[in-house]
């Protein structure tokens, strides 16, 4: 305990902490500039200022640590004076463009003047003129402002660890550049304009066009994108969305935001958005009314249903839609339409890799806490790279690094080049033989728990010696050793799992291999996860084989509780899954598809043939907020309000339940209200009074959801397990297949990213993330770049029995060998539609990692 | 007093290591190395030797805090950025006496029981890297450096450190800041850098001069060193001359020598016989004193008394024909190209002190002037983050308290009297 | 991207430090002689050899005075002007400097053979005023030695 004076009140204190914290904790204020609770402490603007008992020099607050006795003064005529000192210092060489500056109203410097600063200015010469730098498409630069306080530094090298900005030059001279003096070309997280307490560094999207003293509504949200879940502040004006920012102290995020988040959203207010339903007239689609495409869906879906049964109508969920849209679109094609044809591109890998998982370790295994992994002293990160596919997670295993902890990589981690000391390189599909060879020594060096037998006869068969994987994979035995010897001696490991592992040859394999990993040194697993609501579906029912909460429609006991509280018979077998309804579409037995907010020709690998297949089925509906390349297939599509529009629920990838709120106002209906709509037309009645009405019958129906209310979330205290009881029970036995990659030797092979600037469908219109990162790229190794002789630019033809792209080159020194870096984010280039696929039989994703590819000059 | 500092250095061949043995070299080095390090410790307390580099501080007091640290390795840096205007003492032992410092970075590396040893040297001494490099490889060769020196198991390797022009790399955490690789600019303090010094292990950053001291206190003895000079500041001291005396250069001397003394007895007065105006006694950021304050004992204890202080014993004499303004003017114009520019009262006030300076020496100064640079530096004195911006501020209070007239006149007159 | 030599050089010079990232100062030296002055490209070879960032490679080489960021003529004439030189008469010898050979302070002969950079003290009080010309130090200077020394370098 101690106890420190400040200003003659007595402070006490459970530990000691700076001046200024013991300060504001007692409610004395104490100006600061260079200080910022997210960042290392730098004592530079001298602005904290304090006297202090027995020391003959003025001490920074924000720097001194309190000890037992201390003695503080903060408010003096002197220490008033050297406030006032120092604020004249710093408008020296600051314009007074404040009517002009969009900081205005926000500014610290500005309000800090008024409390305390000079009145009349003692400066005669010229102040230092910088032009403003309109170099950069999203940000903007004005050094005139910059009090370098380095606070915008100190974010991007300590919190966001991209070190793209540093001050040049020293002394009166220094200012703020990124290293090529113009543009950032960084990761355009933001969050330096977060930090800038002035108008130095500021967003261009809302240049002039934003005053804080204007902001109408401010609405706390949950990001659009991806499966972090993170918090932000929507401030709109005149019904736009004027500006994205974080809040401190919000859960997961805390403060920051990535690029995604902060700049992407401007698809919600984008001129392409669909405004009324249309409907197929002799073959084109057609402006019509609600009335009469919700009549017509209605009629045409109850008499395919009657005539054919249920069976011959699928339903595809929305990974982007709320918890309510998706658990009403369940319960209509369950309820209403009587099939458990409904799946969604979870498919992919997310929703059978979790499965896989906690048919081994649990429900519940993949569910850990994001913020938790900066405390691992370890972290593993397999098929992926966290800091593009989840930005926010992957600051946290930069901060772990950071904190002392090892980071191993395997394949291609480029935001985390200079955090892990060993990244490893297999040759293409190979991971399995370097992950038995992990899995061997652990086994030999810690010994079977004893806990899990299903998985330990598994274990017991692997011996794969470190010759045999440097032999396979051409890695450095050395490598593999540190690799083992670093995860044996963790304590509290970490194993990110991203989408390339899950969509590569053998995926189940791999991931038994990991399993076993993870067993054998008592590690948490984390199943990256790209889209907001990927989570969410599964949990609400979005899935052929299970009900709400997860419960198998196999299961008589289960199915009973729901068709008492639905008050409808179930069928009993489960239905068909994303690929079963493509192949059943393509063979002409299914006669409508639901598709709801998913663009699946763009999204489903071997894009061609998905096309195709939806051209067989009869009776097309699409649900969405763009005429997407799957609407523009469709025989009704009905505009649906987007995330910005609607109340609702996320689940993230930690399986924490977070509210979505309504930021601004369009004419329009929800997509449970619109699929609500349909089934009162097909005469089974479905009324909500709103989403929460929904989600209240959810926590009834789902045994996962149990007794939650909306309250529960308020915070992000909705962690998994909820108030209801998860499932029990393990597998007794593992399935898995080995499968067949391509052979490596001297082939081009084709290697999927996910890039930080797009998700795809949304991030095309947005703006500011499409002037970050314009177009589709191949990226290939200088050495791809040598043999095939092509420079940055030149055009490259790469193809494949399934079709044929042409792109523009990008020589990259992080891309190995004969790998073509290929993305999934932009109409008409789409690496997916390159890729002819074969299903993993027991997780059913698609083998899209390490697929061969003829590449030639364009 | 015969010289131990600048012993020999007239001697062509002065930095080879076989000149220096001849003359009695690195007989010191094996006597530290039979003795336990805490009594070495001892032996420097008993000196009562210095720090020589400007803060004066006790050598045994900031030894004994990093030998109580308990962590490893422990790292010795020699700070040779003489960076301080006016100042050319180090110089002379980096170019010409190299041997010296590096057997007496032996003896304090074992005495801290440090096993790396870097010695900072400034940008502007580039032939100092070579023969310092050339001299240590020397050293290597004859065991008095490495893994195990001269057979008693004792670990410490020595290398350059070359800075690139930043006067502030002088502060011994910007120093470490440098020598890691970053912007030379002070950390925060504490935790001090004899417990979180260079990559974050207990450093002990001294001077050249400071530690070149260290084989002749153990040859003579703590007792023996402590009764030479100055009895609460013993040792030799290189002073260094520089302006307007007729024998300008460097002068080991015992430590207290009289100012007065130093100017005329051994620099030999004033040239050509004018009058001495100023004199700046311990290089650029140290109170300057007017010609009837320089009766003063030239020690870390005794010119604070005077209204000075010793800083890095570089004398600087300025006699009539010099325009104190201008001076003054030019001093700043030094601390704003050197200010780090980290924090506010020191990036931005010196830039405005040297522009006000400016005008007035131009002729163009306005009313108000002496005020205003009084109290633009009074915002700056004891506000700044590192003592640089404190020097700068003290420099323009201390030229004005002594020499406030010539000032006035510029400004009255927009001429200068001294001029030509 | 550095010669074969200077990757050897870089290697001794990053054994001597514990961490990579000490060697960057050093390091930079060999790049502005490398590359003739610090271009974007000699940051970006430093910063991919020591896996430092870049940025930080580029704020680090702006800090010190010494690095040459902007292009230099063959030879640098660093001239002191601080106190000590300034009142033995080192003002006269810019102005030399500027009429003799057109060098304006922070400027470079059209020629490309001298640039004149002005120095804050270079240690050589004793002897003012004094220079550096390259690696190479002149003390006591007069307009006529001025004009001696420099006729050596082409
Ligand atoms: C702005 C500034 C510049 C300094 N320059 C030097 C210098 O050039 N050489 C030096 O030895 N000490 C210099 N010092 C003092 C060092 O910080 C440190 O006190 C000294 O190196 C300790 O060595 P010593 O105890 O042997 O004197 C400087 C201090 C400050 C604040
Ligand atoms: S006083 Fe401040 S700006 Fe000046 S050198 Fe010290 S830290 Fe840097
Ligand atoms: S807030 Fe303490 S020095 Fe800036």
């Amino acid at each position: 305990m101690i106890t420190v004076t400040i200003n003659g009140r007595e402070i006490k204190l459970e530990k000691p902490v700076t001046v200024l914290q013991a300060a504001r904790s007692a409610g004395i204020k104490i100006p600061t500039l260079c200080y910022h609770e997210q960042l290392e402490k730098y004592g530079g603007c001298r602005l904290c200022l304090v006297e202090v008992e027995k020391m003959p020099r003025l001490q920074t607050a924000c720097t001194l640590m309190t000890t037992d006795g201390m003695a503080v003064r903060t408010e003096t005529e002197a220490i008033a004076g050297v406030r006032r000192g120092i604020l004249e210092f710093l408008l020296i060489n600051h314009p007074l463009d404040c009517p002009y500056c969009d900081k205005a109203g926000e500014c610290e410097l500005q309000d800090l003047v008024e409390k305390y600063g000079p009145t009349a200015s003692r400066f005669r010469e010229m102040k230092r003129k910088v032009p403003e730098s309109l170099e950069d498409p999203v940000l903007v630069r004005n050094m005139e402002r910059c009090i370098v306080c380095t606070r915008c530094v100190r974010m991007c090298e300590g919190v966001q660890g991209a070190s793209a900005i540093s001050v040049i030059s020293r002394g009166g001279h220094s200012h703020i550049e990124p290293f090529s003096g113009g543009k950032f070309e960084c990761e355009y997280c933001g969050n330096c304009v977060s930090v800038c307490p002035v108008g130095a560094i500021m967003s261009r999207l809302h240049r002039h066009s934003y005053r804080p003293w204007q902001v109408v509504s401010e609405t706390e949200t949950i990001c659009p994108y991806c499966g972090v879940g993170c918090t932000m502040v929507v401030q709109v004006r005149d019904d736009v969305i004027k500006r994205v920012v974080p809040r401190i102290g919000t859960p997961v995020n805390n403060g920051l935001l990535c690029s995604r988040g902060r700049f992407g959203y401007e698809f919600v207010g984008s001129g392409e958005r669909l405004t009324g339903p249309l409907i197929r007239k002799n073959g084109v689609l057609e402006e019509s009314t609600w009335e009469e495409a919700i009549g017509l869906v209605a009629n045409k879906l109850s008499e395919i249903r009657d005539k054919f049964g249920g069976g011959a109508v699928a339903g595809i969920a929305s990974p982007r839609c709320t918890n309510e849209d998706n658990y009403v679109f369940q319960k209509f094609m369950r309820v209403t339409l009587g099939t458990n044809n409904i799946d969604s591109t979870a498919r992919l890998g997310f929703a059978g890799a979790q499965s896989f998982i906690e048919n081994i370790f649990g429900q519940g295994a993949t569910a850990n806490l994001i913020p938790g992994l900066s405390n691992s002293d370890a972290v593993l990160v397999i098929g992926g790279d966290p800091t593009a596919v989840n930005p926010i997670l992957g600051l946290q295993v930069r901060s772990c690094a950071r904190k002392g902890g090892t980071i191993l990589t395997v394949g291609h981690v480029k935001g985390l080049r200079h955090y892990s000391p060993v990244e490893v390189k297999p040759s293409v599909n190979t991971e399995d033989v370097l992950l038995e060879g992990i899995v061997s020594a652990l086994k030999d060096k810690k010994g079977l728990p004893g806990s899990h037998a299903a998985l330990e006869e598994k274990i017991k068969i692997i011996a794969t010696s470190p010759q045999d994987v440097t032999k396979a994979c051409g890695i450095r035995e050395e490598h593999l050793l540190r690799f083992v010897e670093v995860l044996a001696s963790s304590a509290t490991p970490s194993v990110l799992i991203g989408k390339e592992l899950l969509q590569s040859a053998g995926a189940s394999y791999r991931l038994l291999l990991i399993c076993a990993l993870n067993y054998l040194v008592n590690g948490r697993i984390y199943l990256l996860s790209e889209r907001a609501n990927e989570q969410g579906l599964l949990d609400v029912g979005c899935v052929p084989d299970l009900l709400p909460g997860c419960r198998p429609v196999g299961y008589e006991e289960f199915r009973k509780r729901y068709e008492s509280l639905w008050k409808k018979a179930l069928p009993e077998k489960p239905g068909l899954s994303l690929f079963g309804m493509i192949d059943a579409a393509r063979a002409g037995d299914l006669k409508s598809i639901y598709i709801m907010g998913e663009n699946l020709v763009y999204n489903v690998p071997d894009s061609s043939a998905v096309e195709a297949a939806l051209k067989k089925v009869d009776f097309v509906v699409v649900q969405d907020i763009f005429l997407t390349e799957t609407a523009k297939l469709a025989d009704v599509v009905l505009p649906a309000l987007s995330w910005g529009e609607k109340e609702g629920t996320f689940t993230n990838m930690e399986r924490r339940i977070q509210r979505l709120r309504k930021s601004v106002h369009r004419q329009g209906l929800e997509d449970w209200r619109i699929i609500s709509e349909i089934s009162q037309n097909m005469a089974v009645k479905m009324n909500y009074a709103d989403a929460e009405g929904v989600f209240a019958e959810m926590s009834r129906v789902s045994p996962l959801h149990r007794d939650l209310a909306y309250e529960d979330l308020e915070g992000g205290k909705a962690i998994y397990p909820y108030k209801g009881e998860p499932l029990r029970g393990v597998a007794a036995e593992i399935r898995t297949d080995r499968g067949t990659g391509m052979e490596a030797a001297g082939k081009f092979f084709l290697r999927i990213e996910r890039p930080l600037f797009h998700s795809g469908t949304l991030s095309r219109r947005a703006k500011a993330l499409v002037n970050i990162y314009a177009g589709a790229v191949a990226r290939i190794s200088p050495e791809a770049a040598g043999s095939l002789s092509v420079k940055d630019g030149d055009v490259l033809r790469i193809s494949t029995e399934a079709g044929s792209l042409e792109l523009p080159v990008s020589v990259d020194q992080s891309v190995d060998g004969r790998c073509i870096m290929l993305t999934n984010n932009f109409e008409g280039k789409g690496a997916f539609g390159l890729i002819r696929y074969a299903l993993d039989p027991v997780i059913e994703a698609p083998a899209l990692d390490g697929v061969e590819v003829r590449v030639e000059k364009g | 007093m015969e010289k131990v500092l600048l012993k020999n250095i007239d001697n062509p061949d002065s930095a080879d290591i076989g000149q220096y043995l001849k003359s009695g070299g690195y007989q010191s080095l094996p006597k530290a190395l039979t003795m336990e390090p805490k009594d070495i410790i001892e032996e420097v307390k008993k000196s009562g030797l210095r720090g020589r580099g400007g803060a004066g501080f006790p050598v045994a007091m900031k030894w004994t805090f990093a030998s109580a640290d308990p962590k490893f390795p422990k790292y010795l840096l020699c700070n040779a950025d003489e960076g301080e205007p006016g100042t050319f003492k180090d110089r002379p032992i980096l170019e010409k006496n190299p041997h010296l410092l590096i057997e007496g970075m032996a003896i304090s590396g074992h005495a801290l029981k440090a096993e790396y040893g870097y010695i900072y040297l400034r940008g502007e001494y580039p032939a100092a890297k070579h023969i310092l490099e050339a001299a240590i490889g020397q050293a290597y060769d004859k065991g008095f450096l490495g893994d195990d020196i001269l057979g008693k198991g004792i670990r410490f390797h020595l290398a350059v450190h070359q800075g690139a022009g930043a006067y502030i790399c002088g502060e011994e955490t910007a120093l470490i800041e440098s020598l890691e690789g970053d912007k030379g600019q002070p950390r925060i303090k504490p935790p001090f850098p004899v417990n979180v010094g260079v990559f974050s292990k207990p450093t002990v950053v001294n001077n050249v001069e400071t530690l070149s001291n260290l084989p002749y206190v153990l040859e003579i003895g703590g007792e023996a060193y402590s009764k030479i000079g100055s009895p609460d500041c013993p040792g030799p001291k290189i002073y260094c001359v520089s302006g307007h005396v007729e024998r300008p250069g460097v002068y080991e001397l015992p430590m207290g020598t009289n100012l007065r003394d130093i100017i005329y007895t051994h620099c030999g007065g004033i040239r050509g016989g004018r009058q001495l105006k100023a004199v700046i006694p311990g290089g650029i950021s140290t109170p300057v004193l007017p010609p009837d304050k320089i009766d003063c004992p030239m020690d870390f204890v005794n010119m604070p008394k005077h209204g000075s202080m010793l800083g890095s014993g570089a004398v600087i004499v300025m006699d009539e024909s010099v325009c104190l303004v201008k001076v003054c003017y030019r001093a700043l114009r030094f601390f704003e190209h050197e200010s780090c520019g980290k924090c506010t009262p020191c990036r931005e006030g010196t830039g405005w002190l040297r522009k006000i300076l400016g005008r007035i020496e131009n002729g163009e100064g306005m009313d108000g002037d002496m005020d205003l640079l009084l109290s633009v530096s009074g915002n700056m004195l004891g506000k700044t983050f590192c003592p640089l911006g404190d020097g700068a501020a003290s420099v323009v209070q201390n030229f004005i308290k002594h020499f406030r007239p010539e000032f006035e006149e510029h400004l009255r007159t927009g001429a200068c009297t001294v001029k030509g | 991207m550095f010669s074969e030599e200077a990757i050897k050089e870089l290697d001794g010079i990053k054994a001597k430090y514990p961490t990579a990232r000490a060697a960057l100062l050093p390091a930079i030296y060999v790049a502005q002689r490398e590359f003739g002055w610090l271009s974007a490209d000699a940051y970006e070879a430093v910063a991919d050899i020591l896996g430092v960032p870049r940025a930080i490679a580029r704020g680090v080489g702006t800090f010190y005075a010494m690095y040459k960021n902007m292009p230099a003529g063959r030879n640098v004439v660093q001239l002191c002007t601080n106190v000590s030189c300034m009142i033995l008469g080192a003002e006269k010898l810019v102005d030399f400097l500027k009429n003799k050979y057109g060098l304006e302070p922070g400027g470079t002969t059209p020629d490309k053979r001298f640039s004149l950079v002005i120095m804050e003290c270079i240690g050589a009080c004793g002897t003012a005023p004094a220079m550096l010309v390259n690696d190479d130090f002149y003390e006591n200077l007069t307009e006529n030695s001025i004009e001696g020394i420099l006729g050596k370098y082409k």
